[in-house]
């Protein structure tokens, strides 16, 4: 008996953990439906990872052909049509989009353009953006996606014209001449990255005392001279006391270093990149029992909350805060629901992350430190880009390839990249890694000359002492 | 040669190709089989944690993807040897490790399995459509493997002698009729219970021959730890461990083999269960065997091959007499025991057998 309302599952949000956690309940045969109050695709595809990458092209690009003279070519009268460039972005993200919505008709998936709220374990009430309150539907199970959004900090507030977070950056009307980026996660380092491209004063803050406080010090250390050399202005152990509007149409923001010392910079914009907090309002979480901690749902191993027949995946359950990992809970969330042999939870030091900055930058696993700490003796391999065929050829020779092992059994703890491409390198040692290989089946592998990868092969054998070309 | 044209394209045509394609397809059958039978899948990090730690993988159950088994799982088994090692009756803190030598024998099968005639020149010699093949499981594979490195490696030699049961049975008759029927301290004594007592007895008489081959040294264990081997429904056997047997009770050793046997037939038993020993005891009286030659279990350096006990006419005091006799075979590796030793050994575990009471002291 199935009517309109009825449903094996129901989804609230559809960016990436959502629609593909939809799309795998379709291929199991469940009758499943999607609940999105704004785009398909979510962050991720419209906001975020995805437009992002469209306008760190053009940046990249714009750097490459000033560059071009190196390469013994001539190209005259170079300029930014920003308008184009804000558009080219757009039109991705929307192509991308109509393309979520094809899958979930080809998977039979009932989409609804509504607010979902959890009316009582196992039912769903919906509001459309334009108040009209639709059928409830139910389904004995329901998976809550909601996503993530900026965090705010008390006095830093986005305003939306002046004050940005990563959404207005994304598409504003014309380029600024300055900038100050507060926070150096992936979010505010791509940002920082793009508009220094294209030629922007850029400030960066941060609280910590480095720069991508979860990366590798080391990396972090590279990450630092080559944004320095780029010209970014960098300040670390620093927090910002106080953001203030000024005429003709600008901000003063009064920085604190760690010390006490207050520096006054100038900027035309500010784009806040302090991390995020998990969407858990309004969906009626608290009436229900759903435990929620600091802004995130409490799940165990399956991503099942404290209330039976209701789950939470990907940024709304807690970092780290990646679409590849959504994906990963909502097809795991999923098969285990399904009853499906072989599931396994997420194992947090097999998803990699990336920050799509230049020189671009690629982790998976422990850092140094991190598995110093948990008592592991270890080798650690490192092979330079200037050393590489490969990147010399490219002109690419900033960059390292740092590879973690444990010394005892030889397991690949971790795999540190700073440079061209790495974010593109950094499935090898994922592969690697979740198939749980040691040094033995890296060293065996055979890498293709000339190409970049060779430096991951180098890298391990450097851990042991037997790099080739070093 | 005489073959029409397209006959000869066709694949089925040279017996080559036939014998090519069967090859294959017995390899798939091998890889693909049904809950990961045929060849051992492991990750490599956990083959080598493993490896480092005297684990069994064969023991395994993979949580991996298609039954791997991965590091989680050796992690699993470590924690849960570990958990158990305190309970077994450890050794003297100055006795040799057992652990040590083990590092050497689960060795993977490419470094000792000797190559045989390749699959494909035996499949050559039989019709196609007239044999079927069962894939290898994991247990097949580690017998086929040990026991090679067994007849490569040890020296072997045979010792046969016959012991009269007579006074054996009568005791078991006793005892097993004064028994009590149920709770903690009942227990019905069979044959075997005695020979394993017996054994480990005379290896305490006898402790030159409790000892293993190791490249440094010999291994001399203190302790009569014994292995018996259990046949499996469907094939395999297991060889549980009846550990510091010389200390134990008949009953003990009886409720005890009891417990491995039926654990070790549901494939049930720990590592720490059928690993160690220096000897082990192979019984097939019961299928009405009279005498047979076993193949020493790596690294121990004796077995015992029992037969069946039979009434038979003897010579006693320039009589003939009717006497329950049995014929036992012990083979020894002589890189250990030379023949004397085992001789000796061999009459110790008679005499105890011949008159049980000796056991009691």
């Amino acid at each position: 008996m199935t009517s309109g309302t009825e449903f094996d599952l129901v989804v609230i949000g559809g960016g990436p953990g959502g629609y593909v956690a939809a799309i795998r309940a379709g291929q199991l045969g469940m009758r499943t439906a999607v609940v999105e109050r704004e785009h398909l695709g979510g962050i991720c595809l419209n906001w975020g990872c995805i437009p992002t990458k469209a306008l760190l092209r053009a940046s990249e690009l714009y750097r490459q052909v000033k560059e071009a003279e190196a390469f013994g070519l001539r190209v005259d009268g170079i300029g930014i049509d920003f308008e184009r460039l804000i558009q080219r972005s757009r039109n991705v993200a929307d192509k991308l989009s109509r393309g979520v919505a094809f899958l979930m008709k080809k998977n039979k998936i009932v989409v609804f353009d509504a607010q979902g709220k959890l009316e009582s374990p196992g039912r769903v009430a919906l509001t459309t953006n334009d108040g009209v309150i639709l059928p409830s539907i139910s389904a004995k199970h329901i998976i809550v996606a909601t996503g993530a959004r900026a965090r705010s900090l008390p006095g830093l507030e986005p305003d939306g014209t002046r004050i940005w977070t990563y959404k207005e950056a994304m598409v504003p009307a014309h380029l600024p001449k300055s900038i100050l980026v507060i926070g150096s996660g992936p979010i505010g380092i791509e940002f920082a990255s793009f508009y220094r491209a294209l030629g922007v004063d850029v400030t960066v803050v941060e609280v910590q005392a480095r720069i991508l406080p979860v990366e590798d010090e080391e990396i972090s250390k590279l990450a630092h001279i080559a944004f320095a050399k780029q010209g970014i202005a960098i300040h670390t152990g620093t927090t910002v006391a106080r953001l203030s509007r000024v005429d003709p149409g600008g901000v003063l923001a009064w920085l604190r270093r760690s010390d006490g010392e207050i520096t006054e910079v100038a900027v035309e914009r500010v784009i806040l990149a302090v991390g995020i907090t998990g969407n858990v309002e309004g969906l009626g979480l608290e009436a229900l029992g759903v435990n929620v901690d600091r802004g995130h749902i409490v799940i165990d191993e399956w991503c099942r909350t404290t209330v039976p027949g209701i789950y939470a995946i990907g940024d709304v359950a807690g970092p780290p805060w990646l679409a590849h990992k959504a994906m990963h809970e909502g097809v795991l969330c999923v098969e285990k629901i399904a009853g499906v042999d072989g599931v396994h939870p997420l194992k947090s030091t097999n998803v990699p992350g990336c920050t799509y900055c230049t020189p671009q930058i690629a982790s998976l696993g422990l850092t140094e430190a991190e598995a110093r700490d948990r008592g592991y003796a270890l080798k650690i391999g490192r092979y330079p880009y200037s050393a590489n065929g490969k990147a010399i050829a490219l002109g690419e020779t900033d960059g390292l390839i740092k590879t973690v092992f444990d010394a005892e059994t030889g397991a690949l703890l971790g795999a540190h990249m700073i440079g061209a491409e790495v974010t593109e390198l950094i499935q090898g040692f994922a592969i690697g890694k979740t198939l749980e290989t040691t040094e033995a089946e890296l060293m065996a592998t055979i890498f293709p000359h000339p190409t970049l990868s060779e430096m991951m092969h180098e890298s391990v054998l450097d851990a042991y002492g037997r790099a080739l070309h070093s | 040669m005489g073959v029409p044209h397209d006959h000869e394209d066709s694949q089925d045509s040279s017996p080559e190709q036939v014998m090519d394609r069967i090859a294959e397809q017995i390899l798939a059958n091998a890889h693909d089989g049904p809950n990961g039978l045929g060849r051992l899948f492991a990750s490599p990090l956990a083959r080598r944690v493993a490896r480092e730690h005297n684990i069994d993988l064969t023991a395994l159950t993979g949580s991996g993807p298609h039954g791997r088994i991965v590091l989680a799982d050796v992690e699993k088994a470590l924690a849960q040897t570990r958990q158990s090692e305190p309970e077994a009756a450890a050794p003297p803190p100055e006795a040799p490790v057992m652990g040590e030598l083990m590092h050497a024998t689960p060795a993977p099968p490419e470094r000792t399995i000797a190559q045989g005639l390749p699959d494909k020149q035996i499949l050559a010699l039989y019709e196609p459509g007239r044999y079927e093949v069962v894939p290898h499981d994991t247990m097949r594979r580690f017998i086929a493997e040990r026991l090679t490195l067994a007849k490569q490696t040890i020296p072997h030699f045979y010792l046969n002698i016959e012991c009269q049961l007579d006074a054996l049975l009568e005791a078991r008759e006793r005892l097993n009729g004064m028994a009590p029927q149920e709770g903690p301290r009942a227990f019905k004594l069979s044959v075997n219970d005695f020979i394993i007592k017996a054994m480990a007895m005379a290896l305490q008489t006898v402790p030159a021959a409790n000892a293993i081959w190791t490249e440094e040294g010999i291994l001399r264990n203190r302790p009569s730890d014994i292995a018996v081997a259990v046949a499996l429904e469907g094939g395999g056997l297991h060889t549980p461990v009846i550990r510091d047997a010389e200390l134990k009770s008949l009953s003990e050793i009886s409720n005890e083999m009891r417990d491995l046997a039926s654990r070790a037939r549901s494939k049930r038993l720990a590592p720490h269960e059928y690993q160690g020993g220096t000897t082990s005891i192979s019984n097939l009286g019961m299928y009405g065997i009279d005498s047979f030659d076993a193949v020493i279990n790596p690294p121990h350096s004796s077995i015992l091959a029992v037969g069946r006990a039979e009434k038979k006419p003897i010579v006693k005091d320039d009589a003939v007499k009717i006497a329950t006799m049995m014929g036992a075979t012990l083979s020894c590796d002589h890189r250990v025991i030379d023949g004397a030793l085992g001789a000796e050994l061999l009459a110790a575990f008679r005499a105890y057998l011949e008159d049980p009471v000796t056991m009691l002291v």
